[in-house]
């Protein structure tokens, strides 16, 4: 009874504690402000959007901007949109989450908004490719772009005086070259499955065409005869990279990378940061992924990483844009630059990261084409039937891949295919 | 007769046996103190540096995960869900126990009410998950209060059913001496019924507890993108796609045990009693 | 007239009582789970408009392989779950229960595991499980776990049980040694008298009367099992190959994350219908058991 009693005192004890320290907490908001709220879905990039609210705030006083980073920001988002609890403005990725929100009728339409010129328009086409239906209007305004190919430890090759291969069979040629010297040409991360896409684009965007989805839906073309080569090739890679790469995370591949183990890592230049927080002093450079045979053949993978879009639901869409001047401003965009090893949209001049060296010949031409699962309904996971197929040992393990790639397709897009049908007939 | 005093002696190879078992318990709780301790560039893949002291117990680690995870304010979080889950699971619980304990023998309305409480024990949280965001959303309790009601909802079957079995180890003479002196029902709950109530209400109290401390899924969905986050919640801060930090990672998940810990190696003896009660008394 | 009056009295009161309880569970409880009911029938992303569909999501589940799969890893995982946890849990709580030193420390370690996160729980299994495992593994030259048996698609279930296991163990332990507790002294003095040995005391003696919390273990744990989440979570998402990949997990990443809102649905009802039957049927066999002593 004693003892019952005393845990009864405890908990009430604990309970009364922490509701007056929880009343401690709450703040009003300020008045007379025109409040703007910013979500944006790159936690990695919470520092940079710190000192952007703070560089915002101080010169506006009028509107206050109040910029959140969360994690897990996709699964918050879409809690929120369920809650109808709209922010003003969403930072998210050029990708599928894009189309199906623009298809629900959430963003605004800001083609009056008077930046939209400066936007290098390879990346607005890459925008219009990730409409179900097309539209007249401007729904997204790109940021930043990634770019994915293969970052290498340069030291590593120079000591060795390894060439940078512009093509397939010398790409593979450098990889038995390696791996005679005792190193893993190649890391990966396969435990989280969304890395076998990293290597899976980059091959995917040299040698099947951009557009493979749209034709796909069209009834034009099937995965099974375009990625063809793409699944043939992707599982070469295993041949030159690290001991049974789905035991290893992203995270430790990073790792793995940065100490040395291996000279090449086929992953997006958002690893960098990761890479050099385990090793600060390493000299980092990237090339295209070598995927054909001419070196004219091969294309940056290279997509929207981030981009803006106003949501339908704001109230005041004169401060929405004000506060899209300043985040266009070419200062303001340098500030993001400069922490996250990003590829700018805006058309300008701009310190690009030295890691992007071997690609920035690319970036300057425009030779560039879209993260190909930017079109992968999430659902569909292919992330995780990639996966699936590196692991099978099987003789035909590429032609059961592909065929569960065509079939998966039809049934996850069936409303969506439905709906193109539609629209084109409607349009005929 | 040799045997029955053998019987009486300590069964020390048994008890050696245990001893070793408890490595199984103590040996991933090892590993997350070194690790929370030790720097990025200690961690070594061969396994007498996997194992290995960190070469200096620094706090440092530990004060960057605090800063990172809002510390402070997630443990306020998780203390006043918890422990406002815990008083009103017992208040409300028990009423709901009793009055379907008394009645259900009696009356098929209340055998029905019994089954159709405890028969929510079975619906698994993802069917209720969307549809509840929306509800809570729209009647404004996207918010800790909100968190609360639903743990409430969540745990008054497994109570309900502790509490309404209970009973049937409180005679109703109790109750039927009361009422001749002229108590009303309310005043005959809360003056016999409840203080005898008592050990129930401890087992109780540390099943709600256990499982809304560690519990993720309610606060993710019903507060995100607020201020507010619980303990385990901010875990979720280290192991977004981009950027993990095992020594920063585990520093923050020792610092989420803690407390819990502290609160077990406290009332250990409650906390054990109390389900031991629930298994033979519910 | 007057106790007709009083007992009308007390029913009201009763139901003053309850009522309120009972409107906040419908609330909460039933009402959100009649919506996702309704949603199943239609396409619904969780955002956006949506179409009704009939028994189109029904149909596909059936035909659905990553669907089936799932059941598959759940109810396996499941079963051997069960079984290895009360079986474990039992030994220990006999041990624990035996003339031993240090009875309550060692119970109280034992515990532990039961009051950890799961979500935290996995994640230090899963550093041990990449790292330190196979880490032994090469420097003993034992090849069997010299890689990490979550990377292996024909063993990472096994991982996830291990963990799911670790966890368990410890609330069943409490139970089975709570029930031991209640078996009076002298019914074992009894049997010593009759010459019966351990085993046979054991079987005739103290696993019959163990039935009801056997009973309540394997409601608990089947129940526990089956909903496997934060291990999910946490160890494998889900992988490698999807082979992981269980019932509530595909529900979450689907249904929340991945549009598929309607669909998973579906998938929830099933599961739902599932679980009640189950949890029904095996406490109807238990309590058949327990009537015939």
């Amino acid at each position: 009874m004693k003892k019952t009693k005393l845990l009864f005192s405890l908990l009430l004890v604990i309970a009364m504690m922490s509701s007056v320290m929880l009343s401690g907490c709450g703040s009003g908001g300020e008045s007379g402000k025109i409040e703007i709220e910013l979500v944006q879905y790159k936690p990695e990039a919470v520092a940079a959007f710190e000192k952007i609210e703070e560089g915002f705030n101080s010169t506006h006083d009028d509107i206050h901007l109040t910029i959140q980073s969360p994690n897990e920001a996709m699964t918050i988002l879409k809690t929120r949109f369920i809650r109808e609890d709209y922010p003003d403005i969403v930072g998210i990725g050029g990708d599928i989450n894009y189309s199906n929100f623009l298809d629900a009728g959430m963003f605004m339409d800001i083609s009056d908004y008077d930046g939209v010129d400066e936007i290098k328009q390879v990346y607005m086409d890459m925008e219009d490719e990730l409409e179900f239906i097309p539209t007249d209007g401007v729904y997204a305004l790109p940021y930043v772009a990634n770019a994915a190919g293969i970052l290498y430890n340069k030291d590593m090759f120079e000591e060795n005086g390894w060439q940078i291969p512009t093509t397939w069979n010398e790409f593979t040629e450098l990889c038995e070259t390696i791996q005679d010297k005792g190193i893993y040409p190649l890391y990966f991360g396969f435990k989280d499955t969304w890395t076998c896409l990293a290597p899976w684009n980059a091959l995917a965007v040299g040698l099947a065409p951009s557009d493979t989805c749209a034709r796909v839906n069209a009834g034009e073309t099937t995965f099974s005869k375009e990625y063809a080569e793409v699944a043939d090739k992707i599982k070469v890679l295993l041949d030159y990279c690290e001991p049974n790469p789905f035991a290893y995370a992203y995270n430790d591949a990073c790792t793995a990378f940065a100490r040395g183990q291996a000279a090449m890592y086929p992953i997006g230049s958002y690893a960098v940061p990761q890479i050099k927080s385990v090793n600060p002093d390493m000299n980092i450079d990237s090339f295209v992924f070598p995927t054909g045979d001419n070196e004219s053949d091969n294309v940056l993978n290279s997509g929207v990483d981030l981009q803006f879009c106003v949501m339908k639901n704001t109230e005041n869409k004169e401060a929405v844009y004000e506060v899209l001047r300043y985040l266009y401003d070419d200062e303001t965009i340098q500030i993001y630059l400069d922490d996250q090893n990003a590829i700018p949209c805006k058309e300008g001049d701009f310190e690009l990261p030295s890691m992007l060296d071997g690609m920035s010949e690319y970036i300057e031409e425009g030779k560039m084409a879209d993260f190909q699962d930017h079109h992968y309904p999430s659902e569909m996971s292919v992330d995780a039937m990639i996966q699936t197929y590196l692991l099978d040992t099987s003789d035909d393990a590429a032609e059961t891949f592909l065929k569960r790639f065509d079939d998966d397709w039809a049934r996850y897009n069936r409303d969506l295919i439905e709906k193109v049908k539609q629209y084109e007939e409607g349009n005929k | 007769m040799r045997k029955l005093r053998k019987k009486q002696h300590t069964n020390w190879f048994l008890t050696f046996v245990l001893i070793l078992g408890c490595l199984t318990v103590l040996f991933p709780l090892y590993m997350t103190v070194i690790i929370a301790f030790k720097n990025p560039s200690e961690m070594t893949n061969d396994v007498a540096g996997a194992l290995s002291l960190p070469s200096s117990w620094s706090f440092d680690n530990f004060a960057e995960a605090m800063r990172v995870t809002n510390f402070w304010s997630a443990l306020a979080n998780s203390l006043v869900i918890t422990g406002i889950t815990i008083i009103l699971s017992i208040l409300i619980h028990s009423i709901a126990g009793y009055v379907i304990g008394r009645n259900m023998m009696r009356k098929k309305g209340y055998k029905f009410l019994y089954f159709y409480i405890v028969s929510g024990m079975f619906v698994p949280f993802a069917i209720l998950m969307m549809p509840l965001v929306k509800e809570t959303s729209v009647i404004g309790l996207a918010n800790p209060v909100g968190v609360i009601l639903l743990y409430l909802v969540f745990y008054m079957p497994i109570n309900v059913m502790l509490y309404s079995g209970y009973l049937k180890n409180i005679p109703l003479a109790m109750e039927e001496a009361a009422e001749v002196d002229g108590a009303s029902v309310w005043k005959t709950y809360w003056t016999v019924i409840f203080p005898m109530m008592k050990p129930m209400h401890a087992t109780v109290a540390v099943l709600t507890a256990l499982g809304t401390w560690n519990d993720v899924m309610t606060p993710l969905v019903i507060m995100s993108g607020s201020e507010n986050t619980t303990l385990p919640l901010a875990q979720l801060n280290f192991q977004t796609q981009f950027g993990t930090n095992y020594n920063l990672a585990f520093a923050s998940y020792l610092l989420a045990l803690i407390p819990i810990l502290i609160f077990y190696v406290v009332c250990q003896k409650q906390i054990i009693g109390g389900i031991a009660n629930g298994a033979v008394k519910g | 007239m007057k106790p007709k009056r009083s007992l009308l009295n007390k029913n009201s009161t009763y139901l003053t009582m309850i009522i309120p309880i009972v409107i906040l569970f419908f609330v909460f409880n039933t009402l959100p789970l009649i919506i996702g009911a309704f949603y199943s029938f239609t396409n619904y992303r969780g955002y956006g408009g949506f179409d009704f569909v009939g028994g189109r999501n029904y149909l596909d589940l059936l035909t659905d392989t990553r669907v089936w799969n799932s059941y598959f890893f759940t109810f396996k995982y499941a079963i051997v779950g069960t079984i290895l946890v009360n079986v474990i849990s039992l030994l220990l709580a006999l041990a624990l229960n035996s003339k031993i030193r240090f009875k309550s420390a060692l119970r109280g370690i034992y515990f532990v595991p039961n009051i950890l996160g799961g979500l935290i729980v996995g994640y230090i299994f899963s550093f041990i499980f990449t790292y330190i495992i196979p880490a032994v593994g090469q420097t003993f030259d034992i090849p069997w776990i010299e890689n990490s048996i979550l990377a292996d698609e024909k063993l990472a279930w096994i991982g996830v049980l291990i963990v799911g296991v670790w966890q368990a163990v410890a609330m069943n332990t409490i139970i089975y040694i709570s029930g031991l507790q209640t078996i009076p002294n002298d019914v074992y003095e009894a049997s010593k008298i009759d010459g019966a040995g351990t085993w046979c005391t054991f079987r005739k003696i103290t696993l019959p009367m163990l039935m009801p919390f056997i009973s309540i273990n394997l409601v608990l744990s089947t129940k526990n099992m089956l909903m496997v989440f934060d291990q999910i979570m946490s160890l494998t998402k889900g992988g490698p190959a999807q082979s992981t990949e269980s019932i509530s997990y595909l529900i979450y990443k689907n249904g929340m994350d991945g549009g598929q809102f309607g669909f998973q649905s579906a998938n929830a009802v099933v599961f739902f219908i599932l679980i009640v039957t189950i949890s029904v049927i095996q406490m109807r066999m238990t309590n058949k058991k327990e009537e015939q002593l």
